[in-house]
């Protein structure tokens, strides 16, 4: 696709500036000498330091409103994981250690300061690719089996090196998996801070299932109030809901536009969004401000009839968590083949909205978002969520084609591959599945992930190679 | 060997052993299961009798490798293998739970490549409480209103009962021959124990009774076992093949415990019938189940099994857990260094459902035993 436009390297420059500043902001604010001590204790510090990394693998090959979307979309993650480090720094007596299903806007809402471990192990591998691996090869000098998820495994090591903040409290819940489940009995050990478990129904879809759910969460918040010191502010929740409401309002223009053939906008700028800003900080306004930029961007590449892949031939259903130390895949894909990530398994929903009427319609609407969010329903619930899923998708996004991030640690998914294979070759979708593991870069490569894609698109879709 | 024990073995050869064929041909209702959260009282109402699961003698998993993948139990693997090579035919029906994902997603696959008219998924809470409960207590409902619905059998409360009682029975008479494990000298292998305790859970209760009452008679009589290096006790993720606790224990060791949900703790534990009959069998499942798939409650595990160590007098605890599972894999390494702490040896083992590196084994088990100086 050629060099970058002028235009194009200083959108990326200027966002990479503003990053470098927040990071200065944050280190004049916090104290060199305090900030070198933090460093020393939290050396997962100068990983999260390089993310700029990030920005510039993932602008590679984007022009325009989408390498624009990209690189504010980036701005706004630092900003916000600015402020879950400054939770360490300025907020310990308020730090709640949760678990990534477990609902931060209430831990909000009562003025807590929600701090998510799985968070390290998502976005560090982003940044830099192998940044998990001394804490998986801790988890498994533990006795941990090397066959549980890279993600759970990754915490626990994370734990076991004493690398997570001291928290006054922790919450954790049943969801996702079995693993990351059991990996809190090592959290719950190593930070001698009372544990609250929140427990999901497998049939969540009736309303029994919610009023069971909604139940575990005021569970959750008496008991919150009994062993820290916030409070719950309803009037706060229902702001938060609100926001987040007006959050999810953008993001299904989004995805109306994005349903165009060619899409204005595509791939991280999609999913990377939806991964952070509906999980770790929906509720804010500064994240609906980014949905709003968003749309904004989309909105303009459409009118201008510009496509955010220029070339966009292929259109992918990215199902499973993202290959995250790969995090450019689709980057490549787009350059080297025309094929643009859609849509993708953890962004999807169906049900997004809160009713903000009273106390219980809003935990019950929050609940209804843990059980039907991404990594709930297509991992604890029955397969039919899954496969109902898949094909709605691909129906309403006009999709051609399925690449399953095929996570050797996820079992539930792993377990559903063969029918998956079958169900789509029956609907005439073909399938990539992606053999690797979501942390660990020693289990399939980088070279050796690109090599699936090349294999698949070259030996099955009988595609040519752009560049 | 008791004078049953090769009659006792013979039920384990096959899931369709001889007892299930003479229930089936007298019209009686065989229902599979393959985890302990599963009610077994509910089961055995009427002409209904449940069968716990298993894959005797199984040599591959090649069909449910391709479908359940490689990385998933070799328990679920191997049953969805039996399942497919039509050896589970003989069942009217099964019931699943959400005790893992492994089993869950076996029930997935079961039902997209051998649906049975009766298929069902009870959703058990993963931690206790008031709420739980009621959750649980509904789940029990909804569970005996569909077998009533599908098999016209009686579903009412006084019929339950009557079916925990008969449940009751048969474990307190396998519980009382298995407290003869305290003994210095018991007059049985835990090999014998482990195919006695399989075989009534593979068996109806109504023909187990008489050979549970013979061997305890047997047993009463026999000359108690000595001669043997060390006590032990195994715990761990669900074993129903008796072998395996027959190498461990052709190192010289005496198996006098177990904790596992194919085993006697807590799996004897009686069911409760003076209050409300689905209360009893929900406080059963979520209070007195202690699987690591309930999020609460690993210390009471742990202290569990350190206090049936100490009443069962065992030098040693063997803790084995099926590879790939998630649940016993993490609770396994934690459980570990607690049992450490409070003093009791412990042999950790990572094992295939079916029977596989025998010689592995027994090099680690006699190892350990020499470590414990016996």
């Amino acid at each position: 696709m050629g060099k970058p436009s002028l235009k194009d390297t200083a959108i990326t420059s200027g966002y990479k500036m503003l990053n470098l500043m927040e990071m200065a902001k944050m280190s004049i604010k916090h104290g060199p000498f305090d900030m070198i001590r933090d460093i020393r204790r939290y050396p997962w510090l100068l990983d999260f330091a390089k993310v700029n990394r990030l920005v510039t693998k993932l602008s590679i090959g984007r022009r325009g409103n989408y390498r624009r979307a990209v690189g504010m979309m980036l701005n706004g993650v630092v900003k916000e994981m600015i402020n879950y480090i400054e939770g360490i720094f300025h907020r310990q007596d308020k730090l709640v250690l949760h678990e990534d299903m477990v609902p931060p806007e209430i831990l909000r809402a009562m003025g807590l300061s929600p701090w998510m471990p799985e968070l390290l192990g998502i976005i560090l591998p982003m940044i830099v690719p192998d940044s998990m691996e001394e804490y998986i090869d801790a988890a498994e000098n533990e006795g941990v089996p090397p066959d549980l998820c890279s993600l759970p495994k990754a915490v626990i090591g994370i734990t076991v090196k004493d690398r997570l903040p001291q928290a006054k409290a922790v919450i954790t819940s049943n969801l996702p998996c079995d693993g990351g489940m059991s990996s809190y009995i090592y959290v719950e050990k190593k930070i001698k801070a009372p544990i609250f478990r929140l427990d999901i129904p497998h049939n969540f879809k009736d309303e029994r299932a919610e009023i069971y759910f909604a139940g575990e969460l005021k569970r959750m918040i008496s008991w919150l109030e009994d062993h820290t010191p916030g409070r719950i502010d309803w009037d706060r929740l229902k702001e938060i809901c609100e926001e987040r409401n007006r959050m999810s309002e953008y993001e299904l223009q989004l995805w109306e536009m994005i349903s165009a053939r060619p899409a204005p906008l595509a791939a991280e700028a999609v999913y990377i969004s939806h991964l952070w800003y509906f999980n770790v900080c929906s509720g804010l306004k500064s994240s609906t401000q980014v949905f709003r930029r968003l749309v904004k961007l989309a909105e303009d590449n459409l009118k201008n009839g510009i496509a955010a892949v220029p070339d966009e031939k292929y259109r992918a259903l990215l199902w499973n968590p993202p290959t995250m130390h790969v995090i450019d895949l689709f980057a490549v894909a787009e350059e080297r083949y025309g094929v643009t990530c859609i849509m993708d398994s953890m962004s999807f929903n169906r049900l997004p909205f809160i009713d903000t009427s009273s106390r219980e319609s809003m935990l019950q609407g929050i609940g209804r978002n843990i059980m039907n969010g991404p990594m709930a329903r297509h991992t604890r619930g029955p397969m039919e969520n899954y496969f109902d899923d898949i094909f709605h998708i691909i129906k309403r996004f006009d999709i051609d084609m399925l690449w399953m991030a095929g996570h050797i640690g996820c079992k539930n998914t792993q377990a559903l591959n063969n029918i998956m294979r079958e169900k789509c070759r029956t609907a005439g979708v073909p399938v990539l599945i992606i053999d690797y593991d979501l942390s660990d870069t020693r289990i399939t490569s980088r070279q050796g992930i690109l090599s699936q894609v090349d294999h698949f698109m070259e030996n099955v879709m009988k595609a040519k190679r752009i560049i | 060997m008791t004078a049953t024990d090769a009659d006792i073995k013979a039920l384990l050869e096959k899931p369709y052993n001889p007892l299930i064929q003479k229930a089936v041909e007298e019209g009686m209702i065989p229902l599979g299961y393959a985890c302990s959260l599963v009610p077994e009282a509910l089961l055995s109402t009427g002409k209904l009798f449940p069968v716990r699961m298993r894959a005797p003698g199984g040599t591959g998993t090649e069909m449910a490798d391709l479908y359940l993948s490689s990385v998933i139990c070799s328990y679920a693997r191997s049953l969805l293998e039996f399942t497919l090579n039509d050896r589970y035919d003989f069942l009217r029906g099964y019931i699943f739970t959400t005790g893992c994902d492994h089993l869950r997603r076996l029930h997935d696959n079961l039902d997209y490549l051998k649906k049975q008219d009766f298929s069902y998924i009870l959703d058990i809470p993963h931690k206790a409480g008031d709420a739980a409960i009621e959750w649980t207590i509904e789940e029990m409902n909804r569970l005996a209103s569909a077998l009533e619905k599908q098999f016209d059998t009686d579903m009412s409360r006084e019929s339950i009962k009557q079916a925990v009682e008969k449940t009751n029975a048969l474990n307190s008479a396998l519980s009382a021959i298995g407290t003869m494990r305290k003994l210095k000298n018991p007059p049985f292998t835990g090999t014998q124990y482990h195919r006695l305790i399989m075989a009534a859970r593979v068996s109806p209760a109504e023909y187990m009774m008489p050979i549970i009452e013979k061997y305890q008679k047997t047993a009463e009589e026999s000359e108690g076992i000595s001669g043997y290096r060390a006590r032990l006790m195994i715990t761990g993720s669900g074993l129903d093949d008796p072998e395996y606790t027959g190498v461990i224990e052709s190192q010289g060791a005496l198996v006098v415990a177990d904790r596992y949900c194919t085993g006697s703790f807590p799996g004897l534990e009686p069911v409760g019938t003076s209050g409300d009959i689905f209360e009893a069998l929900a406080r059963r499942s979520l209070e007195v189940n202690r699987c690591p798939r309930m999020m609460e409650g690993f210390n009471s595990r742990a202290n569990y099994i350190a206090e049936i160590a100490e009443e069962y007098r065992a030098d040693g605890v063997i803790i084995e857990s099926i590879k790939f599972c998630d649940t016993w894999g993490v609770e396994s390494s934690a459980l570990t260094d607690k049992l450490r702490a409070k003093g009791i040896p412990v042999l950790r083992l990572e094992r295939e459902y079916r029977q596989s590196g025998e010689g592995q084994l027994r090099t680690r088990v006699q190892a350990f035993i020499e470590s414990m100086g016996k």
